[in-house]
């Protein structure tokens, strides 16, 4: 069950995107997002969709992995389409039975709402966890926010635990599936009863959690001052991140899409919000 | 010439008991020193004293010489004297194999162009070099012990500790690790000392040093050593299996010479044996 997350894992690969310097990707998913909701008529979003598109073929990522790493958010995606359709009041009736009341505005908003839900999990997935190593990622945020070491923001600190955190993901996921599997041979029962009951029978779980995740961070801090590791003063990085044309083209590419998005926003087939 | 040298060492973790009682102790550079013991004897806690990780309650460790307790060669000796501990998964600080590597050389602060060679170099010496951009925790045991151990040698030292680094492994995960191992000693030139309670690997070393309660009980080439099965049984080991056979087989009254490790040495006496039975016999 666990194992099946995908969020926040990296998958190693050579595409444009992977080679994208992490610097512009964190920027460039900025303005992905705003993209996104920048979008108003139907024509745009068409655009947005078929760049998005075109985002995950250039990264290379299997269609499978990237539906999985949805699955878990099926929920949202359906509940927010829900509340659009039934409370969204327009001019155009489609359905009057009783108190339910739909719109075909109701359910032009519902099916853009579920896509954008769809293209900012998927985009900003693709651009950031999927094709960046977390190093890399945690590399490219202490640059960025740099400037602030000045004001005494520990910044080389922050990075290095968030590289730890997301190193630790999978293993301790995989502990927790472990110490499940132990707790149920010895009769433990997570799927039924109350939830106060099933909170409750978590407990067992989290504690062995905690002890082994405190062993572990302390063999790590062991191991690592084995290899010299002295904080952020005087250590260098063996990807140096130098600005390359690709990360132009990337950047002028997006700025591109930017400005289609504007003109398109103009063109209306059925509708616009 | 000696690497590392102890000198009264003494060590307690709570100011009564000594964990770790030696009068003298040198570790030869360039060879392959394992240390046996059972569970409790102090091996470990030996390894972390002459690697400097934990200073001595009382005595002296050289290494390099370097002293332990002199806190600005602290790094000196982190340098020279690597670890590789028992679990692989507690001692991966990146996600991607080539980062986990580059570790200590960036925390040295080595220049961009020289990591990425000594990481390359590295990957080769554990023969992982295929794998350098894969995720690390998609591993298998064996393979994530060795980009431990390149790690551990992207810091070019010159000696090298395994304290129990077979342990959690399988045993195609133990036959790559010391594989890598001896090739460490034997191509790199690598000091190294292996704490262990396998005796199978024991057998691979120069010298072996058994451990009972904290002092040194027994130190010699492995040879000698496992010639001395009554002794070792004593310390509570197990004997590596071809000696256990030719102890019960002598035991049995068949004149097999003793401090015989492995499997072909084994058939050869024991052909040995035969031939000269039915030489005289004839």
């Amino acid at each position: 069950m666990l194992s099946e997350i995908t969020l926040g894992q990296y998958f190693p690969g050579n595409s444009v995107i992977h080679r994208t310097d992490p610097r512009f990707k964190f920027v460039l998913t900025i303005f992905y997002l705003v993209l996104i909701f920048m979008a108003k008529s139907d024509v745009a979003f068409l655009f947005v969709l078929l760049f998005t598109a075109s985002i995950i073929l250039l990264s290379r990522i299997s269609l499978k992995l990237i539906l999985k790493g949805l699955k878990p958010l099926v929920f949202i995606i359906i509940f927010t389409a829900v509340i659009n359709i039934f409370w969204i009041s327009g001019e155009t009736l489609l359905v009057d039975f009783w108190i339910i009341k739909i719109y075909a505005e109701g359910i032009a908003s519902a099916v853009f709402l579920v896509l954008r839900l769809i293209c900012l999990i998927t985009g900003t997935s693709i651009l950031i966890s999927y094709t960046t190593s977390p190093v890399e990622l945690t590399d490219a945020m202490e640059r960025l926010f740099s400037p602030l070491k000045k004001l005494k923001v520990p910044v080389h600190d922050f990075s290095m635990m968030m590289t730890i955190a997301l190193r630790f993901i999978p293993t301790l996921i995989e502990e927790t599936d472990k110490i499940m599997s132990a707790q149920k041979a010895r009769g433990a029962d997570f799927e039924s009863g109350s939830i106060i009951r099933r909170v409750k029978a978590m407990i067992p779980i989290l504690i062995p959690l905690f002890v082994s995740a405190f062993r572990r961070a302390d063999d790590l801090a062991q191991a690592m001052e084995c290899r010299c590791y002295m904080g952020g003063e005087g250590r260098t990085r063996m990807k140096e991140m130098k600005a390359n044309p690709l990360d132009f083209i990337v950047t002028a590419v997006m700025v591109v899409a930017f400005a289609v998005v504007l003109l398109l926003n103009q063109l209306t087939i059925a509708f616009s919000i | 010439m000696n690497f590392i040298e102890a000198e009264n060492l003494k060590f307690s973790y709570d100011g009564t008991n000594n964990v770790v009682d030696i009068p003298k102790l040198f570790i030869e550079k360039g060879k392959h020193t394992a240390i046996l013991g059972h569970n409790g004897s102090g091996k470990s806690t030996l390894a972390k004293l002459l690697s400097g990780i934990l200073l001595p309650t009382s005595g002296k460790v050289v290494v390099n010489s370097y002293d332990t307790t002199d806190e600005s060669k602290f790094y000196d000796i982190r340098k020279s004297c690597g670890m590789v501990f028992q679990n692989p998964d507690n001692q991966i600080v990146a996600s991607v194999v080539e980062e986990d590597v580059a570790f200590a050389p960036e925390n040295l602060g080595i220049i961009p162009v020289r990591i990425r060679e000594i990481v390359e170099e590295c990957l080769f010496a554990v023969n992982m070099t295929e794998y350098s951009r894969h995720s690390t925790y998609k591993l298998s045991g064996g393979q994530k012990q060795r980009v431990a151990i390149a790690g551990i040698l992207a810091m070019q030292p010159e000696c090298v500790f395994f304290d129990e680094a077979t342990a959690m492994l399988d045993p195609i995960g133990r036959k790559e690790i010391m594989s890598a191992v001896d090739r460490l000693n034997k191509e790199l030139g690598i000091t190294v000392v292996s704490i262990t309670h396998y005796m199978n690997e024991a057998v691979e070393a120069d010298r072996v040093i058994v451990m009972n309660k904290g002092e040194i009980v027994m130190d010699g080439d492995p040879v000698s050593v496992f010639s001395m099965p009554e002794e070792l049984q004593g310390y509570g080991l197990a004997l590596p299996q071809v000696t256990e056979l030719f102890y019960h087989l002598e035991k049995d009254g068949y004149k097999l010479p003793r401090g015989v490790l492995h499997t072909m040495q084994a058939a050869d006496a024991i052909e040995n044996y035969v031939k000269g039975k039915n030489d005289a016999r004839s």
